[in-house]
């Protein structure tokens, strides 16, 4: 086979490996990989704890969003009802479907990709343990402390969309308003460094031998979730980033009346909206890819056609996020292309179902639980899907857009697309991490009254809406036909209640977690890597992976992988280690040194959680407070990574070598700076963007920019922050010991020519005098925050330099470090050329 | 980043065709543009198939890759055309 990285494919016949292994290296791995006790559940960063932790996070805001959407339900049971007041009625409604959206959909798929993906992959851990606690632990605090607002009267009440200018500071004065623009920014950041981990945990963490071909299907698919996040994601927090800064400082940008425009909030949003209904269901779809054929007893009928489905579908979500605006006037032109986009994604969906189809088809179907939620979810995601169609055709769009239609439409897509799978996905993988099974006869009790609760629940609405019913109406006048429809949702409602909650006492009667052994394990009989035995550190050895169902394939692998006959079978370096591999062909390439427990991200994340809800509540002084002491935490965490052992190459197994540090392009590090780089990219893509949009769409309030030709010093300026950038990776692998330097002067010199900048800008143009104002200003915000950055690197970057930590002729932290401000560079050229070009 | 490239080809078409199409109906309406921009993206489509019918298929994994390319590529081409239709019936 030709190789990717110059590894000869031959040495993988070495194993299994025939000898015994001591007893004593399965010691050294447990004692390396040892569970937590007391305080150290808060520091712990084992994906097996912190997956565990985040699913419950995440299940618990399912929870309580759907007490939320009982309140709601009980209120419109019949007509004129006082449950709930008028005010709360519009908190209520907009937390459910804030809290459902982005406190429980997108995190529980995240969670499931922390908890499965080690395992699914053979990997020790994920390739940044440390940010995965971060992540959660920012989420959680996050998160409770958002919901928490529900019970002091300032949750946010302006939809889940946050539409200006209903959320300007003129309409919601409160700072409601600000609890939803902060807490959904902060929560998104969390969001995006789950997306890192995985990326980068997937394409780097596989075992070896697992080419991409033969890659399980829910891994292609959180590859491209996690893609989407990093494209979708920086536009929403940019968004909430411009709206708070137009709330806080009085800068216009979607301020019709000043040269903004509401509809660069709408576009912004829904750039995000609606790749984010993908970034729920693709996950979702491929836990359902995962099942049905263990459930069917068959290979997975057309893997090829799904990796394809799940990519196209990844591009094509892109292309219709303006569906959500047809109301809004969109130029006919426009709505066509939309429209177009619209139905042609409907098509590598379809590709999903009918290959689900075919493999219960061509299989011997057992109707075991995870095989009824799986069916179930077909059926009511399809349903939903036909009505998509319906509502990507412009005319039918326009009569029942904001009308119960479309309530019912995005709760047939997303209880489909994600709620069922996501069950049917409890009940097939709780046996991996509890020592006993969920209940099979509660388990078809439960997917009954789930399923006929949810169509009893959602069917009449769509009547409803049809009959004109609006949505987020708190009540309606009896006598105009839809009584009895909304009884029955109501009724409905509680059934499908009635079912998670039923569900609740089987875990609680049932779900005993295991998280180091004695597991249920394999009872469904799965072909993938994930049911082989495990334990804290995952499989005792990383096998070589032959084929898509390995365990179906080699009935001896799980024997022998527990016997320590493939790769790691002992802790090379006496540290928590895993097996870097080639993205392609999952060929070997070095050992990754991983960081153990630590008090840090845990503190960095509710120091971040802090900062943000000071900001909201306008604690200014404690903000600055917890913000220089969460930098100080990050640092400090940062200071335990980035380490050289001893041992500069080590035994993998079967005498196979490799480093145990590695610099530039291949490494796991240099992956995730490039993904993070592309998030900002993203934001600043969007900035430009709003810039462009209200340019074109506001004329009249544009001001001449300063001259093009004025902006050639700033310009060479940025250049030669790229240069350092580079001449100091350079320098450093020639070994100059002075190779630090330029890129610190690089860092030094970005705020002056954004100052130089700034100035220029202020003689003509202040940032509330327009639309245009406001974003020239965003631009050269969002360069601040990144110069602040780079400045920090840099002193980051010199401190580790004169403790003696960056020697030879390579350093991770030196790379990275270059890579971020050579970035400032190139945004700070682009943003002072583009602000200057527009309208100029 | 060859073989991302392969595979990914005929969908990246798709995307740069999507916002071709969206920046000419926001800034710049015009049907004959959105032939002049439709023409190269179809040829690049179809010479990105052509590519990818002739890919080795001597190895699992050259074979997995050349049919996920042409299926990409094959649907991009699809895309392109049906993105492209709009503005000949909308007035």
């Amino acid at each position: 086979m030709k190789s990717e990285t110059g590894f000869d494919h031959a040495l993988f016949d070495r194993f299994p490996t025939k000898d015994e292994r001591p007893e004593a290296e399965e010691e050294e791995l447990k004692r390396i990989w040892c569970a937590p006790k007391g305080w150290e559940y808060l520091t712990v960063v084992n994906n097996n704890y912190v997956g565990i932790y985040y699913l419950g996070t995440a299940f618990l805001f399912f929870l309580l969003a759907g007490v939320l959407g009982l309140l709601m339900r009980v209120q419109l049971a019949a007509p004129l009802m006082h449950v709930l007041p008028q005010a709360t009625y519009n908190q209520v409604f907009t937390m459910h479907g804030t809290v459902m959206m982005f406190l429980f959909a997108v995190p529980m798929v995240e969670a499931a990709g922390v908890l499965l993906l080690p395992q699914m992959l053979a990997a020790r851990d994920l390739p940044f343990p440390r940010l995965s606690a971060y992540a959660f632990w920012a989420y959680a605090v996050g998160g409770l402390a958002f919901f928490g607002s529900l019970f002091i009267g300032l949750a946010p009440d302006g939809g889940w969309f946050m539409y200006p200018p209903l959320t300007s500071k003129a309409f919601s004065p409160g700072i409601n308003t600000d609890f939803w623009l902060l807490g959904i920014g902060f929560i998104e950041i969390s969001a995006i460094a789950g997306a890192i981990e995985i990326i980068v945990g997937v394409l780097r963490h596989r075992a070896p031998g697992m080419s991409l071909d033969k890659m399980p299907i829910f891994a292609w698919a959180m590859l491209v979730f996690a893609v989407m996040i990093v494209i979708a994601f920086p536009s929403v927090i940019l968004a909430t980033l411009l709206l708070e800064i137009e709330r806080a400082f009085n800068w216009p940008f979607f301020d019709a009346t000043r040269g903004g425009d509401p509809l660069l909030w709408q576009h912004l949003f829904w750039f995000f909206g609606h790749p984010e209904v993908y970034i729920i269901f693709l996950p979702a779809a491929g836990m359902m890819s995962m099942i049905i054929p263990t459930v069917a007893r068959a290979e997975l009928v057309g893997y090829r056609l799904i990796v394809l489905a799940m990519v196209a579908t990844g591009f094509i979500s892109f292309g219709v996020w303006a569906h959500h605006m047809f109301a809004t006037g969109l130029p006919p032109m426009t709505a066509g292309f939309f429209s177009a986009a619209s139905m042609a994604v409907s098509l590598p969906a379809g590709i999903q179902v009918f290959s689900w189809i075919a493999t219960f088809a061509v299989g011997k179907p057992r109707f075991n639980t995870p095989g009824l939620f799986a069916m179930g979810s077909v059926v009511i995601f399809v349903s939903g899907g036909l009505t998509g169609v319906m509502v990507a055709l412009v005319p039918f769009d326009w009569q029942v857009h904001d009308t119960y239609f479309i309530v019912a439409h995005l709760h047939y897509v997303l209880i489909g697309g994600m709620v069922f799978p996501l069950f049917a996905a409890m009940y097939y993988w709780i046996p991996m991490v509890s020592r006993r099974p969920l209940s099979e006869r509660w388990g078809r009790w439960i997917f009954g009254l789930m399923f006929a609760g949810m169509n009893i629940a959602f069917m009449p609405m769509h009547l409803s809406g049809l009959m004109g019913m609006p949505r987020r109406v708190y009540t309606y006048l009896p006598g105009s036909g839809w009584d009895v429809l909304n009884l029955v949702s109501t009724l409905g409602a509680f059934m499908l209640a009635a079912g998670v909650l039923l569900f609740l006492i089987d875990m609680a009667r049932n779900f005993r977690l295991a998280p180091d052994d004695g597991e249920a394990g394999n009872v469904f009989g799965a072909g993938t890597l994930e049911w082989l035995p495990t334990a804290l550190y995952s499989t005792r050895s990383i096998p070589v992976v032959r084929s898509r169902e390995p365990l179906w394939d080699d009935p001896s692998i799980s024997d022998n992988v527990e016997q320590g006959r493939y790769f790691l079978p002992r802790s090379a370096t006496g540290r928590r280690e895993t097996i870097v591999t080639s993205p392609l062909l999952a060929e070997p390439q070095y050992l990754q040194i991983m960081p153990g427990p630590s008090f840090w991200p845990f503190a960095a994340a509710l120091l971040t959680a802090g900062f943000f809800l000071a900001l909201t509540v306008q604690a200014y002084l404690f903000a600055g407070v917890s913000a220089v002491l969460g930098v100080l935490a990050v640092i400090r965490w940062l200071s335990e990574t980035d380490i050289r052992v001893p041992e500069r190459e080590v035994d993998i197994g079967a005498g196979i070598r490799v480093p145990t540090y590695a610099t530039g392009p291949q490494t796991h590090g240099w992956w995730a700076m490039t993904i993070l780089l592309i998030v900002l990219g993203m934001i600043f893509a969007m900035a430009l963007f709003g810039l462009a949009f209200l340019w074109s769409n506001q004329p009249s309030f544009w001001t001449k920019p300063p001259a093009l030709s004025g902006a050639v010093p700033l310009a060479l300026g940025y250049v030669a922050i790229v240069i350092a950038a580079g001449a100091t990776r350079l320098l450093h692998r020639r070994g100059a010991v002075w190779a630090v330097v330029p890129v610190i002067a690089a860092a030094a010199l970005a705020p002056v020519l954004l100052w130089l900048d700034i100035g220029v800008w202020l003689k003509t143009l202040a940032p509330d005098a327009s639309g245009q104002g406001a974003a020239v200003y965003a631009l050269l915000t969002l360069q601040g925050m990144i110069v602040g950055i780079a400045a920090l690197m840099a002193l980051y970057l010199g401190w580790r330099k004169m403790r003696g930590l960056i020697v030879d002729g390579a350093s991770n932290t030196l790379d990275l470090v270059c890579m971020f401000t050579a970035y400032v560079g190139a945004q700070g050229l682009v943003a002072t050329l583009f602000a200057r070009a527009i309208g100029a | 980043m060859k073989t991302w490239a392969i595979l990914l080809g005929g969908l990246l078409v798709w995307a740069v065709h999507f916002f071709g199409l969206y920046a000419i109906a926001e800034f710049a309406p015009s049907r004959m543009l959105t032939v002049i921009l439709t023409v190269p993206c179809l040829a690049a489509e179809a010479l990105l198939l052509i590519y990818a019918l002739r890919l080795d298929r001597d190895e699992a994994f050259t074979r997995w890759r050349r049919s996920v390319a042409v299926g990409g590529t094959g649907l991009g081409l699809v895309a392109v055309l049906w993105q492209a239709l709009p503005p000949w019936f909308s007035g």
